[in-house]
């Protein structure tokens, strides 16, 4: 059994005229992905001994994986030895219902979290939500996106579809349903004071903190958290609850794997050679300690990941959640993240939302959210085959006959004719004489069929009036008889 | 006589022959004895792409047979070069196809044994398998009459002399990340006495993607539509012509543009070496060029 993700807000075609119909949207998406991945290309070219670091990080993270459970069994004896609380959750009800229940028993009113995609996959934020908790995104992106409704667009930047004057609309709006004074304009830091403004009464309300995690040191017990806005720390030191909702993947066996592995998300999601703030949590506050969670529970995501341990598709439990192949994918760059309607989106998107989900959830994505280019392959710091997984979906849905009747005989009666030149050849024939109906100015406008799709959006030239082979054999005979 | 056999692609066979019979005679100038295994349709790339991988075999089978000598034993040890008009074509023959044939047999039922000799077979073609540009790359660099290749083209422009012609490259992604090939055809363009611009995001895909295209017509238009603004760009900056080696990108392109009512030359590499290697890379030439498709423009 595969995972459970929520499902998308629309259908395919839905998000997709969405999407196209939002020029603002995909000038910023193109903006952001671009410069992302300048800053990723500029910082390994500055930097000599990154390659080799991303190498060894690779090894560590998918040694760590072969050896899963045992490292969860060694993670969960040390955080326990700590004082700290573990818990494995199957999928999303799981996790609603432990922390539902932490929330009861500690009189929970006020959630903040700090940034998680775990929590996104499980709608976690409805489900506290729906049981009358008030829940506060603190980071930046996220709290905009909370604000708007959506979710989030790309795993790392989660608001890098909206423009300057977006958010401050959304700002306004918040402002003004508060009571507040409205950001004073749209630059950066005007916006960004009002949402400090703002977060730090959550901040200082809050009883219970939610936090993701990048990275699980196995041999002592401790989550990392890597940020850029400081919000993870006061998520996880001042409430009086700190829960972390992080996937079975997370893990790494010593704190020397962790060493090669820390920069990574920042090398190569934002071109940093570290994030601003590296956090590292180890059971909750201790005797003597003046900061800190009274109680500290980590909850252990499976939803669907175990399973594919040992598949071919296993290696992307390697992802590190970096984004560096949304930001290189020529159609993330043309549609944005969220007509991929799954928190994941980009190549690792079109890959992981079927995995986890269930290829029923997605059955549109590896089709139709890809062109086979390969950038997502070169730009993968974890080296996932993304590429290999997408023609391995797409032929799974083959065998599984999801597409149109329609396709599969015209694939079916294609493999036929032109796997002999025969075939091939009288095809050729055939087609030459049916294009007629639709060559107009000795262009073709239409065609039947698949094929049609072609002429939806561009002119093709008609077939030739003599394909090469017959320019060839006309040659050669022309030639033996001279 | 050095031997090469062609692979003009089923997309070249059917809408651009000229592009076939430009390479033919630029290999033919080169010294070249060029044969065309009648046998070849199509390397299937575009059914494997859409998950239809029996049917991309049975395609892959037959391509295999047609360049393999007709029998054992006039076999030569050292059988030709396949020269590909496609770097997307010649990538999913080196790449994917020995893999494919392997495991289509076993699902066929066949043996293992039987599974590993399609492997060879389809291993043995990939080794041969060259695309143009990079072949004509490293013949660039050999002194003239080495292997008895004759260098004809227009040459680098010398300078001093007027400024060379300035042409837009479009590397097709497989060519590019699967054959890594990203060098070969600026180099071929420039020996062939032009000066190749990139576009602006040239690393970005321009949307055909197989079936993709054909199954998301707007969104793969809305990605020709970005690579087209960025050669928009680059006509502004006077060059004459988009070449590539991948017909695919130039269909998607190309039938773009036209559909915007808007022209503008797109060539086969192998066609923009023919005209250098006649000293007819101009402007007028280029243009009556990429109006024609056929293999004989004369013809009726």
């Amino acid at each position: 059994m595969p995972g459970e993700l929520p499902p998308a807000a629309a259908s395919w075609p839905e998000r997709r005229r969405h999407a196209l119909a939002d020029p603002a949207m995909r000038a910023a998406v193109a903006k952001s992905t671009r410069s992302l991945t300048a800053k990723k290309e500029a910082v390994f070219a500055a930097y000599p001994a990154a390659e080799a670091m991303r190498t060894r990080a690779v090894i560590a993270r998918r040694g760590s994986l072969a050896r899963v459970d045992a490292l969860l069994d060694e993670l969960t004896c040390q955080v326990e030895a700590r004082g700290g609380h573990v818990v494995r959750a199957a999928g999303p009800a799981d996790v609603g219902h432990y922390v539902l229940d932490v929330a009861r028993r500690r009189g929970v009113q006020r959630v903040v979290k700090s940034k998680s995609m775990a929590t996104e996959e499980i709608a976690l934020n409805e489900q506290l939500e729906n049981a009358g908790l008030h829940v506060r995104e603190t980071d930046l992106g996220e709290y905009i996106i909370q604000l708007a409704g959506e979710r989030p667009a790309h795993i790392l930047v989660p608001a890098s579809h909206k423009t300057r004057q977006q958010v401050r609309a959304l700002f306004d709006r918040e402002a003004a349903a508060c009571a507040v004074d409205p950001p004073a304009g749209d630059a950066t830091p005007e916006l960004t004071a009002f949402a400090r403004r703002q977060l730090r009464a959550d901040f200082l309300a809050a009883d219970m903190g939610i936090s993701g995690g990048n990275f699980l040191v196995a041999e002592t017990g401790t989550l990392v958290l890597i940020t850029n806005e400081g919000n993870g720390r006061m998520t996880t030191s001042l409430p009086r609850v700190h829960v972390a909702v992080v996937g079975i993947d997370k893990i790494v066996a010593t704190w020397a794997d962790l060493a090669d592995l820390l920069q990574q998300p920042a090398l190569s999601g934002t071109g940093q050679r570290l994030s601003t703030y590296t956090t590292f949590i180890t059971g909750p506050r201790r005797d003597g300690e003046l900061d800190g969670p009274e109680e500290f529970h980590l909850v252990l995501l499976d939803n669907g990941r175990h399973e594919l341990l040992g598949t071919e598709f296993a290696d992307v439990l390697a992802c590190i959640r970096c984004g560096a192949c949304l930001n290189v994918c020529p159609v993330f760059r043309t549609i944005g993240g969220q007509a991929y309607g799954s928190m994941y989106s980009g190549p690792i998107g079109v890959v992981l939302t079927p995995l986890l989900g269930g290829l029923e959830r997605a059955p549109e994505l590896p089709k139709s959210a890809c062109a086979l280019c390969y950038a997502c392959a070169d730009a993968c710091p974890m080296e996932i085959d993304l590429p290999r997984h997408i023609l391995a979906l797409r032929r799974t849905e083959v065998e599984r006959g999801m597409e149109p009747w329609t396709d599969r005989l015209t694939f079916e009666l294609w493999g036929r004719f032109w796997a002999s030149p025969a075939g091939f050849r009288f095809t050729g024939r055939i087609a030459r004489l049916g294009q007629r109906v639709y060559v107009r100015d000795g262009r073709l406008k239409g065609a039947p069929g698949l094929v049609g799709g072609w002429t939806a959006t561009r002119n093709a030239p008609p077939l030739a009036r003599e394909p090469f082979h017959e320019w060839w054999s006309r040659r050669r005979a022309s030639r033996a008889g001279s | 006589m050095v031997r090469a056999q062609l692979f003009v692609t089923c997309m070249v066979d059917l809408f651009r022959p000229r592009a076939g019979v430009a390479a033919v005679q630029v290999l033919e100038r080169r010294g070249v004895e060029v044969e065309f295994p009648g046998g070849q349709s199509c390397c299937g790339q575009f059914a494997y792409n859409a998950g239809h991988h029996r049917e991309a075999a049975a395609m892959g089978r037959q391509l295999v047979r047609a360049f393999e000598p007709s029998d054992a034993a006039s076999s030569p040890a050292d059988p030709p070069t396949v020269i590909a008009l496609s770097g997307s074509c010649a990538a999913m023959i080196k790449h994917e196809m020995p893999d494919l044939l392997e495991r289509d047999a076993l699902q066929r039922g066949r043996t293992p044994a039987t599974a590993a000799r399609w492997r060879r077979r389809a291993e043995t073609l990939a080794d041969r398998v060259v695309e143009l540009s990079e072949w004509l790359d490293r013949q660039a660099g050999l002194e003239p009459g080495q292997v008895g290749i004759r260098a004809e083209s227009g040459g680098p422009a010398s300078s001093g002399g007027p400024a060379p012609l300035k042409v837009a490259s479009h590397t097709g992604c497989h060519m590019r990340r699967l054959l890594g090939a990203t060098e070969a055809p600026l180099s071929v363009l420039r020996h062939a006495g032009v000066e190749p611009v990139e576009l602006d995001d040239a690393e970005q895909c321009c949307g055909f993607g197989g079936s993709f295209g054909l199954l998301e017509p707007d969104i793969s238009a809305a990605m020709a539509d970005a690579k087209l603004a960025n050669l928009a760009t680059a006509r502004g900056d006077g060059v004459t012509c988009l070449v590539s080696s991948d017909l695919g990108c130039l269909m998607q392109l190309g039938g773009r543009l036209d559909r915007q009512g808007d022209a503008f030359s797109m060539l086969h590499l192998a066609e923009a070496v023919d005209l250098a290697d006649q000293h007819r890379l101009t402007p007028a030439e280029i243009e009556r060029t990429a109006r024609s498709q056929e293999a004989d423009p004369d013809a009726r």
